[in-house]
């Protein structure tokens, strides 16, 4: 600053689109961050669940009484113990602690607090457990089925007899008369018209498989009640304030007396947005103990007891004109939901959104139904049902381009959306870079020549075949108003030294959105980032959030910083301009300084004037509050609605060599474009979208959960595959800066669009090599080979709807 | 809450055997990169005594003895990438350390431990088979260390079990000089081209002179419970010129030859047929060198 002053002016300067390395990188990269493994309260217990040893049984007996004697065993609970535990979950389906019956391998049956790990794992193996096996449904189609065994029967009498409960009741007690976990329709247009108009109509089933997160920091959870009761977690949730309701609800106290702290959080990508079973009973722990009590997952454990991404069963029915219009799609999907309900059942919001509003389409016919059976339950993750949309939705765009000899990319220019369109589910494009996304992607990759290219080379004698696939993502970029409320606070403060603290409601999960807060509310004060720092992890402290998902926080907690962020310079300018007895008008704030706005002249360095308004007879401090809710819309019971303030696009095309002699497919390269609004960190959306490309890779070629009659047959990292450094493509990216109206400095959400498109284009790439199509996924090489050699079955489910 | 009794940590080849003849129940350590994850996971019990072999000298080192190649057994696999005499007369045994595991592993996984712990996977056996490795291995039954020495493709019985005696220590390799003319290939088929476990492998070696392949060795692995040599397979390939045709009916008796299972990683079939369509993707570029 002394240098600063020593110039006669200060030129006018940007953060924005800037390469700001993240805050935290310093300490990650260094091993100093504190992740929840790493702290540990005086007089701590170590908590570990019992899980069920069957896929689907009565619990006989539970006998604890060895495990109780163990010394160092501090507390030994069953069901039996808490009389009063609640149903957890987005359908209320599932008690924390299982009672008479396990409905899957994860399930929880007993827990002990112990002095270290070793003893509690100890007590676990002596805890017996006596099980009469049910039958296994793994397959959604046979649970849909009338008379499939029931996976939540309604409670009966000894006599056979119904046992009439409450109406209203949660379904962990009142039972289901059906595997149906929940149901989803949608329409506009008609369908039976559409089809009449067209020219061309394909029908095809997607089998779309099961994936898990694989954050690097597993899960984990200490839990502590004060002397007055008040409880107090550390814990890794992406929704802080919603999970301090829901847990208040689920232990019966008033969520006042609830607070959440974040440790920094080791990866989230939609894993923490529910409450899951270790969480609830590791409170029972600390209550019964009395002590501090933490639990943190191994690495199978990790596997076994997350969620996973939806495995979804997809017939698709779309239809065109002969000059590329796009007539109608009707879509049914059957969606596995595991045990019991997690958000995973609710992805059909977004998959709905992909098929009414990606391209233009005149008749739309979309229904869900996701179904109980005793697999691993889905919840949610990156994307949020939009990759299983997209993968079916584009192998339509191009087997109907095909069909009516178009080239692939002018059949979706001639039905892309514009600026300034509404959809047919109510979804308002006001700003929109989608053509240009396309029209970017493919001119950087020379889309075209390469198509036709390597159509004509497929019967070549060379057994590597070269393929190019193109593929775009609609996702909402505004938030989503899926709550009454989707806004953020920020409380704002700048201290005698004019460094600032912001405090906000938004979490930090590794997005790094500390930064770009940081640089947003920087930019409006004129200061430089490191003059910021970001408290964002207690509920006690920070102002309400919705909650870090549906790549809402750049934009709504962008927003709100801004807010807070011109109200500290309305308030610093006003007493700058009594000062300097000038409009406020002709000031403004710059380097550090209160300038002369027209010159650049520096008038009085920051830091001063904050001690000069603190330290007079009218003491006064620089603090602010805001709280931003954006201007979207809740949407009516038929799901519709304009949800979201702003809308992301993107169009990735995805490169690859397939090897025909082994099914090898290599990814050579994928050049994206991005409607991004506009880049605010440079660095920080190029290592998002690179990251998740590779999420995207994973789940087009390695990645794949194998669940065998409810069994996970591979819970590791040896035989669960991510993408390793070699396999990484080249990647070329380019930004398409659309400058949306509300976003903070223009900018959209980008969080969950990069994995969106990858498998989709990677099986038009795949097609585009060899002229086979694949309709499951993952293309690993023996699928691959398969179906190169006509061994592969075409997965086929007939559209079904329950009446 | 291991059942671990004792922990001996031997300075001696000597002393080593006489702890494993007196001892009785051992379990032997050396990089532990099978061993610590397999206990953890509960699927191989520690024995009551476990016996850290890292401090023997005689374990260790790659040597040339007269027209032998020896290769210790706590020779790390990166010490057997990087080693010049292994990278001048075996570049196949240097290229197959290259397809193992991640650097990791390699800098603490032993050869020795990599051959006892006896995976069909294992990712120098099938090297190792198709250059007529020997084992050697030590006892000292009464009083005195003895020395024998076992053909590699001998030693395995089935998955994590060899025909090492328990009072027994492997203490390294021995692979004759490869002679003039001499190629070897290796090819290790996985899902993804690094950190990854054989869907099958292949080894083939023999001496290529004027187009013609004789002394031929070819072994398999991860289609069968050990790793195997093929031996209808050398036979088809034995003393014949290395031509298209010869090529295509050697990948048939190839793939006739192996009975592989179905499991995680691929199934019987596509087994057979990677081992058909690799072995002539091999061959071929022998042919065409």
């Amino acid at each position: 600053m002394n240098v600063a002053e020593k110039t006669k002016t200060i030129q006018p300067d940007s953060l924005i689109g800037k390469r700001i390395p993240k805050m935290d990188a310093p300490e990650k990269a260094s091993g100093k961050t504190r992740y929840i493994h790493d702290i540990d309260l005086p007089g701590q217990l170590h908590g570990k669940i019992l899980r069920s040893a069957r896929v689907h049984a009565r619990i006989r007996s539970i006998d604890t009484s060895a495990a109780r004697a163990l010394p160092g065993v501090h507390v030994v609970i069953t069901a039996a113990d808490i009389p009063d535990q609640r149903p957890i979950g987005v359908a209320k389906d599932h008690l924390p602690l299982k009672r008479d019956r396990v409905r899957s391998q994860r399930d929880e049956i007993a827990a002990v607090a112990a002095e270290s790990e070793e003893i509690a794992l100890q007590a676990l193996k002596l805890i017996k457990v006596e099980y009469e096996d049910l039958p296994i449904i793994s397959d959604p189609t046979e649970a849909i089925k009338p008379g499939a065994p029931l996976i939540h029967p309604e409670p009966h009498g000894a006599d056979g007899s119904h046992e009439h409960l409450k109406q209203g009741m949660p379904v962990a007690y009142a039972g289901k008369p059906d595997n149906i976990a929940m149901r989803f329709d949608y329409g506009h247009g008609d369908v039976a018209q559409g089809e009449a108009e067209s020219d061309v109509v394909i029908e095809d089933t997607f089998k779309l498989h099961y994936v898990t997160h694989c954050c690097m920091g597993v899960s984990g959870i200490i839990a502590e009640f004060d002397a007055s009761g008040n409880l107090l977690m550390y814990s890794n949730t992406q929704v802080p304030f919603l999970h301090k309701r829901e847990f208040a609800e689920y232990l019966n106290m008033d969520p006042s007396r609830i607070r959440i702290i974040q440790p920094p959080i080791g990866g989230g990508f939609g894993s923490k947005l529910d409450i899951y079973p270790f969480e609830v009973i590791c409170v029972f722990l600390a209550r019964a103990a009395k002590r501090p009590v933490k639990m943190v997952f191994s690495r199978e454990e990790e596997f076994l007891a997350s969620p996973t991404r939806q495995p979804v069963l997809l017939t698709l029915r779309s239809g065109c004109r002969k000059d590329g219009t796009l007539t109608f799609r009707q879509v049914h999907t059957l969606h596995d939901n595991g045990a019991y309900t997690s958000w995973g059942a609710t992805t059909p919001f977004v998959m709905m959104q992909t098929f009414s509003s990606l391209y233009r389409v005149p008749h739309c016919d979309y229904h869900t139904t996701a179904v109980y059976t005793n697999n691993p339950y889905a919840g949610s993750f990156r994307g949020y049902g939009n990759l299983q949309a997209t993968f079916a939705i584009e192998a339509h765009m191009d087997k109907l381009a095909e069909a009516i000899g178009m080239d692939p990319l002018d059949f979706r220019l001639k039905n892309a959306q514009e600026k300034g369109e509404v959809t047919g589910q109510g979804m308002s494009f006001k700003s929109c870079g989608f053509k240009e996304c396309l029209t970017t992607a493919a001119s950087r990759s020379d889309f075209r020549r390469k198509h036709r290219e390597n159509i004509r080379n497929r019967n070549t004698p060379d057994p590597v075949k070269r393929g190019i696939g193109i593929a775009s993502m609609l996702h909402v970029g505004g938030g989503a108003k899926i709550y009454p409320s989707d806004g953020c606070g920020t409380i704002l403060k700048l201290d005698d030294f004019a460094h600032v603290t912001l405090i906000t409601g938004a979490s930090e999960i590794g997005q790094g959105s500390e930064t770009v807060l940081s640089q947003l509310v920087c930019e409006e004060l004129g200061l430089p980032i490191s003059a910021v720092t970001v408290v964002n992890n207690d509920t006690d402290i920070t102002p309400w959030d919705v909650g870090v998902h549906a790549s809402r926080t750049t934009f709504i907690a962008g927003n709100s910083a801004i807010g807070a962020a011109k109200k500290a310079k309305a308030k610093i300018l006003a007493a700058a301009a009594k000062k300097f007895e000038c409009p406020e008008a002709d000031l403004d704030l710059r380097g550090g300084f209160i300038i002369k706005a027209a010159s650049g002249e520096p008038l009085i360095d920051l830091a001063r004037l904050m001690r000069n308004l603190h330290f007079t007879e009218k003491a006064e401090l620089v603090m602010t509050t805001f709280y931003y809710e954006p201007p979207s819309k809740h949407q009516d019971k038929g799901f519709k609605g304009d949800v979201s303030a702003a809308y992301a696009w993107a169009t990735q095309v995805v490169e690859v060599e397939v090897d025909t002699e082994t099914g090898i497919v290599r990814m050579t390269r994928v050049t994206g474009a991005h409607d991004v609004g506009r880049v605010l960190n440079r660095l920080g959306i190029e290592g998002q979208i690179e990251g998740g490309v590779v999420m995207g890779q994973g789940y087009a070629l390695t990645e794949d959960l194998t669940i065998e009659n409810g069994v996970m047959r591979n819970p590791n990292f040896r035989d669960y595959k991510l993408v390793t450094a070699p396999e990484i493509p080249e990647m070329d990216i380019s930004f398409i800066e659309s400058m949306d109206g509300e976003g903070p400095q223009g900018a959209k959400g980008v969080g969950e669009a990069p994995a969106i498109c990858i498998a989709a284009a990677t099986a038009n790439a795949i097609y585009n090599a060899t002229g086979v199509r694949i309709y499951g996924l993952p293309f690993t090489p023996e699928r691959v080979y398969r179906a190169l050699h006509g061994k592969a079955e075409k997965p086929y489910w007939k559209p079904w709807k329950p009446e | 809450m291991t059942g671990i009794e004792r922990y001996v940590v031997p300075a001696s080849l000597e002393q080593a055997v006489e702890c494993l003849q007196q001892l009785g129940e051992v379990t032997i350590l050396a990089g532990g990169t099978d061993l610590m994850p397999q206990s953890q996971a509960g699927r191989l019990k520690i024995k009551r005594t476990l016996m850290n072999i890292r401090r023997i000298p005689e374990l260790k080192g790659i040597a040339l003895d007269g027209d032998v190649i020896r290769i210790g057994a706590l020779t790390t696999i990166s010490e057997i990438m990087r080693n010049d005499l292994v990278k001048k007369h075996l570049p196949v045994l240097a290229e197959a350390c290259d397809h193992f595991a991640s650097d990791q592993i390699r800098n603490a996984g032993t050869l020795g431990g990599n051959i006892c712990n006896a995976s069909p996977a294992g990712d120098t056996l099938v090297p190792l088979i198709v250059l007529d490795a020997e084992v050697e291995l030590a006892s000292k039954p009464d009083g005195k260390v003895y020395q024998r020495t076992m053909p590699l493709a001998e030693y395995f019985v089935g998955p994590g079990k060899t025909r090492r005696a328990p009072a027994e220590l492997l203490t390294g390799v021995r692979i004759p000089l490869p002679p003039a003319g001499h190629v070897a290939r290796f090819f290790k088929f996985g899902t993804r081209p690094a950190l990854d476990i054989s869907a099958i492998s292949i080894g083939i070696a023999g001496i290529l002179n004027q187009g013609v392949m004789t002394n031929v060795r070819v072994a398999f692995g991860a289609v069968a419970p050990t790793p195997v040599r093929a031996l209808h397979t050398e036979e088809a390939l034995e003393g014949k010129r290395l031509d298209a045709a010869t090529i295509e009916s050697v990948a048939n008796v190839a793939r006739d030859e192996v009975k592989p299972i179905d499991d995680i990683r691929a199934t019987a079939w596509y087994r057979k047929e990677m081992i058909h369509n690799m072995t002539k993707r091999m061959l071929d570029h022998v042919a065409q060198a």
